[in-house]
C-alpha cells in the first residue's frame, strides 16, 4: 500500500513537473491577434476571385516588426503596427486569418530553414533565398503568375529578377519570391561642405574619378569654419562591395554562373586591381579610423565634417530628419556598369512560400497583396526605419516626392545588380573581403590581395 | 544450517527478509532517482544529443548531409585562417592570464589589508564582471576611439595618439584590455575569498618570529594561494579559448581588422552561421573541444591540481 503510494505520488509529481516545465519551454513566437475568430467554412465572399479562400495564414517576418503599434526611441513617433496589415488581408478574405511569426536578424538563416523543414508557416521572408530554393524549400511562383496573370511589371525595375533564384532542377534563375522591402546604398554628401570648399555637387552619377578630384580638394581646413575636414568615408565592413561597385563602373563584373557548380569569379581581373587600388588612394582623403568604423559618427549631423559617404543605406532620410539636416545632405547613384547598365549589391527582402505549405493559394494571395499599394504605404508610413518601397507607383506618393532624396533612392533600387552576387552567399564574401581590409592596411599590394582572393574562392568552391 | 552438500544455507524466511530489504533499499534508492530524471532529461536533450549530433554533422556536407568522413577536419585542420584564429585566440588569451592574474592577485592582497572599506573595494572591482559584455564592448568602443578616453590619458603622458582598432596588433590590445577589465573583479574575489581562509595564526607567529610584512607575504600567503591561483588559471584558458563575444564586438563578425580579432569561436560562427557550412563548422568544435581538453590537462599537469 505504501509502495503504491509512492509511485502515484512520484507519478503525479512527474506529471506536475512535465506540466512545469512545458509551460516554461514554450516560446510560442506565434502573434496571435486577440479578438480575431477561427475561419468557418460558411464565411462570407466577397467580390475578389479568390475570396472564397479560407483558413489560417502563417506568416513569418525577420527584423523590426511587432503585430502592435510602437514608439520610435529615436523620434518619438508612434507607427503602426502589423496589425493594419492583417485586419485588411483578412477584410479582404474573409474566413481568414494571420498570424505573425516575428523574429530578429539574428541567425536568421538557420530560424528559417529549421522552420521551413517544420513546415511552422506558410510565408517566409527570405533574403537568403538561393539558399533554400536550391534544398527545393520554396514554392516556385511562376505557374500562380501566370495563372492570374499578374502583372509583374508594378515592382521596380530589377526588383523581380534580384531575387530569383535555382531550384534544384532549374536550368535557369526562376521566380520563387516576390519583394516586399527595397533596400539599395547610395552616395551620400553634404553639400555645406561643398559650399564650404567652393566644390561643384556630385553629378547625379558620378565616376569614382569625380569622386577622387572632389574628396581630395576637401580634405584638409575649411576655407570657412578652419576644421579639419576629410574628403570620403566608407564603411571598412563593406569596402568589398564598394571595390565590386567600382569596378562595375570600370566594365567589370563579379564573375559568372550561379549555383557553386557552375560558378566562375573573377576578383583578381585588372579592373578589380585598379579598383582596389582606387580605395586605398581614396583612404587618403579619410578620417584615420576609418577602417574601425571611427571617425565618422557625426556624418548626417549639423557636426558632420566629412564631405562624401561612399556607401549609405537609404533610411538615412530618416536620420536627417531627425537630426533636421534634410536640406544639407543630398544622395547621388552609385556606379553602374556601362555595357548592363546595373551596379550595387541587390539587397531587400522578399516573401515566398513554403513548399510544404497547406495553404499556398492563400499564401500566394498574401505575396500579391504586399506588392500592392495599401500594404507597400503601410510600409513606407510605418515601417520605414527598415524598409523602401519596391513598386513603381510609390513615386507618385505625396510624401514621397516631398522628400527629394527619394527620387535617387527609388532610382538606384531600379538599377541594382541582379540577380544579386551569389558569391555572397558562401566563404567568397569573407575571403574577398578579409583580403580588401588586408590591401587597405597595406599589408599586401592590392594584386597579391586579390590573387589570394581568387585562389582561395576558387579552391572553396571547387570543393562544395 | 546447512542443506545437501555442505554449504551453508539461509533460512527460508531470512531469504525473505533479506530479499524485502534489498527491494526496500532498492525502491527507496529509486524513488529519489527519479527526482534526478527531468535533470538527466534535460542534459540528454540539450546537452548530449546536440554533442552526438554535432559530430554526426562533422562528417558531412552540405544541404543533403553527404558522408565525407574525416574530410572536415582535414579541411580544418590545413585552413590558413583557422591556424590565424588559433593564433589570435592563443594571443588574447596568453596576455589576458599575464595581465589579469598577477594585477588581480595584488589588488586582492591590498583589498584584504585595508581595515575599513573593504565592501566598497569589492563591489567597484567586481561590477565590471556582472555587466554584460556587449554593453561593455560599446562603451569600450568609444574609450578605444581616435579621440576617445585612452588616447586622451595616453597624450597626457606623453605618447602619441593611436588608432586601436585600425591596426592589427593594437586592435588585439584593444581586446585584451576589454578582457582584463572585465575578468578582473572575479580574480580577485576569488583570491579574496582565499586569502581570508589563511589563519591569522600563521602571521602573528611570524611576527613573533620577527618576519617582516613582505617575508609574510612571500613565505605565507603565496604558498597559500596556489589552489586559488590554479583554478583561476585553468578557468581562465578554458574561457579564453572559447572566447567570441569581446572580440566579436569590437572586430564584427570577420575579426576586422585583416582578421585580427577572427577566433576559434569566431571561425566556427562564421563557417556555420555565415556560410552555412554546418559539418565543417561542427568539426571545427570538436577541433577546439580537443584543444580545450589538451591545454586544461596541461594545465592541471602543471598546477599539480587534483581534479
Amino acid at each position: 500500500m505504501k509502495r503504491m503510494k509512492s509511485v502515484s505520488f512520484i507519478i503525479t509529481l512527474m506529471t506536475i513537473l512535465t506540466v512545469m516545465l512545458s509551460a516554461c519551454g514554450s516560446n510560442n513566437n506565434a502573434s496571435s491577434v486577440p479578438g480575431t475568430s477561427s475561419p468557418s467554412a460558411d464565411a462570407s465572399s466577397s467580390s475578389s476571385p479568390n475570396a472564397n479562400l479560407t483558413g489560417t495564414l502563417k506568416v513569418q517576418v525577420i527584423g523590426d516588426f511587432s503585430v502592435e503599434d510602437k514608439t520610435d526611441p529615436k523620434t518619438g513617433v508612434t507607427s503602426k503596427g502589423l496589425h493594419v496589415v492583417k485586419e485588411e488581408f483578412e477584410k479582404q478574405f474573409p474566413g481568414t486569418k494571420v498570424e505573425f511569426i516575428t523574429m530578429g536578424w539574428d541567425d536568421y538563416n538557420e530560424k528559417t530553414q529549421t522552420m521551413l523543414q517544420s513546415n511552422a508557416a506558410d510565408v517566409y521572408q527570405v533574403p537568403g533565398i538561393a539558399k533554400f530554393a536550391e534544398q527545393d524549400l520554396l514554392e516556385p511562383l511562376q505557374s500562380y503568375i501566370d495563372r492570374d496573370k499578374f502583372d509583374l511589371d508594378q515592382y521596380l525595375t530589377g526588383q523581380i529578377d534580384g531575387w530569383k533564384a535555382m531550384g534544384s532542377k532549374d536550368q535557369n534563375p526562376e521566380i520563387y519570391g516576390l519583394p516586399f522591402i527595397g533596400d539599395a546604398r547610395l552616395i551620400v554628401y553634404d553639400k555645406q561642405l561643398f559650399d564650404d570648399w567652393g566644390v561643384e555637387y556630385l553629378s547625379e552619377a558620378p565616376t569614382p574619378e569625380e569622386l577622387m578630384e572632389k574628396a581630395k580638394k576637401m580634405t584638409g581646413k575649411n576655407p570657412k569654419t578652419g576644421e579639419q575636414n576629410f574628403g570620403i568615408t566608407y564603411k571598412a565592413g563593406d569596402a568589398a562591395d564598394s571595390v565590386m561597385n567600382i569596378n562595375e563602373s570600370k566594365g567589370g563584373q563579379w564573375g559568372t554562373g550561379f549555383l557553386w557548380q557552375d560558378m566562375k569569379i573573377d576578383f583578381n581581373s585588372q579592373t578589380m586591381v585598379d579598383s582596389l587600388n582606387w580605395l586605398v588612394e581614396a583612404t587618403k582623403y579619410a578620417p584615420t579610423g576609418v577602417l574601425a568604423g571611427q571617425g565618422s559618427e557625426n556624418f548626417l549631423t549639423a557636426k558632420n565634417n566629412i564631405a562624401i559617404a561612399l556607401r549609405m543605406p537609404p533610411g538615412f532620410v530618416n536620420d536627417i530628419a531627425v537630426t533636421g539636416t534634410q536640406d544639407r545632405f543630398h544622395a547621388a547613384l552609385l556606379f553602374k556598369n556601362p555595357t548592363q547598365g546595373m551596379g550595387g549589391m541587390f539587397a531587400g527582402s522578399p516573401f515566398a512560400i513554403g513548399n510544404t505549405s497547406k495553404n499556398k493559394d492563400l499564401a500566394w494571395e498574401w505575396l500579391k497583396f504586399s506588392g500592392g499599394e495599401f500594404f507597400q504605404k503601410y510600409m513606407w508610413e510605418s515601417q520605414r526605419n527598415q524598409s523602401m518601397p519596391v513598386i513603381k507607383s510609390a513615386a507618385n506618393w505625396d510624401e514621397v516626392k516631398a522628400i527629394p532624396q527619394m527620387s535617387v533612392i527609388l532610382q538606384q533600387m531600379s538599377q541594382l545588380w541582379t540577380p544579386r552576387y551569389p558569391y555572397r552567399s558562401g566563404q567568397p564574401r569573407y575571403i574577398l573581403s578579409e583580403n580588401v581590409e588586408k590591401a587597405l592596411l597595406n599589408k599586401a599590394t592590392a594584386k597579391e590581395a586579390l590573387d589570394k582572393a581568387q585562389k582561395d574562392s576558387t579552391d572553396w568552391i571547387s570543393s562544395q | 544450517m546447512k542443506w545437501g552438500n555442505g554449504q551453508e544455507h539461509i533460512r527460508p524466511t531470512e531469504m525473505l527478509k533479506s530479499l524485502n530489504r534489498f527491494r526496500s533499499k532498492r525502491e527507496s534508492y529509486l524513488f529519489w532517482y527519479m527526482f534526478l530524471l527531468p535533470t538527466i532529461l534535460g542534459i540528454a536533450l540539450f546537452m548530449l544529443y546536440p554533442m552526438i549530433e554535432s559530430f554526426r554533422l562533422s562528417m558531412t556536407r552540405g544541404g543533403n548531409e553527404k558522408f565525407v568522413g574525416l574530410d572536415n577536419y582535414s579541411r580544418v585542420l590545413t585552413s590558413e585562417t583557422f591556424y590565424h584564429a588559433v593564433y589570435n585566440t592563443l594571443y588574447i588569451t596568453v596576455f589576458q592570464l599575464l595581465i589579469a592574474l598577477p594585477l588581480g592577485f595584488i589588488i586582492a592582497c591590498l583589498i584584504n589589508s585595508l581595515s575599513k572599506g573593504k565592501n566598497f573595494f569589492k563591489v567597484l572591482f567586481y561590477l565590471p564582471n556582472v555587466t554584460s559584455m556587449v554593453a561593455a564592448a560599446t562603451v569600450f568602443l568609444a574609450v578605444l576611439h581616435p579621440e576617445g578616453l585612452l588616447n586622451f590619458a595616453l597624450s597626457k603622458l606623453g605618447f602619441p595618439a593611436t588608432i586601436w582598432l585600425a591596426h592589427p596588433t593594437t586592435a588585439k590590445w584593444g581586446v585584451i584590455l576589454l578582457s582584463v577589465w572585465n575578468w578582473l573583479g572575479f580574480v580577485i574575489i576569488i583570491n579574496l575569498a582565499n586569502l581570508q581562509s589563511i589563519s591569522s595564526d600563521y602571521y602573528e607567529a611570524a611576527s613573533v618570529d620577527g618576519a617582516t610584512r613582505f617575508q609574510q607575504w612571500w613565505k605565507i600567503t603565496i604558498p597559500n594561494m596556489t589552489g586559488s591561483l590554479g583554478i583561476l588559471f585553468i578557468v581562465g584558458w578554458i574561457g579564453g579559448l572559447q572566447r567570441f563575444s569581446d572580440a566579436y564586438m569590437l572586430g564584427g563578425l570577420q575579426g576586422s581588422p585583416a582578421r585580427s580579432l577572427h577566433t576559434i569561436v569566431g571561425f566556427i560562427f562564421e563557417r556555420g552561421f555565415g556560410g552555412h557550412e554546418y559539418g565543417l563548422a561542427s568539426a571545427a568544435s570538436y577541433v577546439l573541444f580537443a584543444f580545450i581538453l589538451f591545454i586544461t590537462f596541461l594545465n592541471t599537469k602543471l598546477s599539480k591540481m587534483k581534479i
